[in-house]
């Protein structure tokens, strides 16, 4: 007589493996996925929902000449639709200290303004060592040539780094701003995200 | 900062960033940019150093107040003004 009908809670016990169709678990755990361990096993795990790391901080005053490094007049940026991801930096003194390990990208612009031959250029620097020294990595340059009629104007220029956070204790970050050959700019701050830098987790440390 | 139509200074912020370079001033309250509120910064970056400010004394009202108005006769003077 063929079968029509096979009732596994009575003919099956233990788990099914991997290898004949199954998933070899008895349980999961809620709100986990399946992944295999190996090629032959699943297991329940949790999978990462986006971004584990995010804070964004402004200059909020101007200033001309320059800044080697920033230190002052940098605030979280705090319009209403911003919070940061996870713990956030800590800064004093424009030294900023990471909350975490981890591969993060930090990315910082800036908006200039001055005559029709300034130029300008920023820099990110990082420490390994709780800042007894700097290593430059990511600048950038910007100018104001080609405004009309020899008028000021603003120009923007932005750059970033990939930094390995290996240990959150020791690592720092500051960023620099400069008018290059004594140029009569100024760097731009203000109450919205004109200058700022910003801190994005990519991912675990490498 | 200046006007951002036209670019005449029209703060006294633009008269403090031309009064000195660097980042000698900051303000109690950042949003609530007036001359009371108005402070030198303790450290200052230079040359990759963080340093002492060297500025170590605020200018007069009047002061800051007539080098703005010094930028805007000098922006009209260039503009036909």
């Amino acid at each position: 007589m063929a079968l029509s009908k096979i009732d596994v809670s009575k003919m099956i016990t233990g788990t099914i493996g991997v290898a004949n169709g199954g998933t070899g678990l008895t349980a999961g755990t809620a709100d986990q996925y399946l992944k295999f361990t190996g090629t032959t096993t699943l297991a329940s795990a949790a999978v990462s929902a986006g971004i584990a790391g995010y804070d964004r901080w402004k200059l909020g005053t101007s200033f001309t000449g320059d800044a080697q490094p920033i230190t002052s007049n940098l605030s979280r940026t705090a319009h209403g639709e911003f919070s940061k991801i996870g713990t956030g930096m800590s800064e004093s003194s424009g030294v900023f200290t990471f909350p975490e390990t981890g591969l993060w990208e930090v990315g910082f612009q800036a908006q200039f303004y001055g005559d029709a031959n300034a130029y300008g250029r920023i820099q990110i620097n990082w420490s390994t060592n709780s800042g007894a020294s700097y290593t430059s990595s990511g600048w950038a340059d910007t100018s104001s040539w080609g405004q009309p009629n020899g008028n000021n104007g603003n120009y923007r220029t932005i750059t970033s780094s990939i930094l390995n956070v290996t240990n959150a204790s020791t690592f720092r970050v500051r960023v620099e701003a400069e008018q290059q050959d004594d140029s009569d700019g100024s760097v731009y701050g203000a109450a919205s995200d004109v200058t700022f830098i910003e801190f994005t987790r990519l991912a675990d440390s490498q | 900062m200046v006007d951002i139509n036209t670019g005449r200074p029209d703060h006294i912020e633009d008269a403090l960033i031309k009064l000195h370079k660097g980042q000698w001033f900051t303000w109690s309250d950042v949003n609530i940019k007036v001359y009371a509120n108005l402070q030198l910064t303790e450290k200052v970056g230079i040359d990759g150093d963080i340093v002492d400010n060297p500025v170590t004394t605020l200018p007069t009202e009047e002061e800051v107040n007539a080098k703005l108005k010094e930028l805007q006769d000098a922006w009209d003077a260039a503009n036909g003004g």
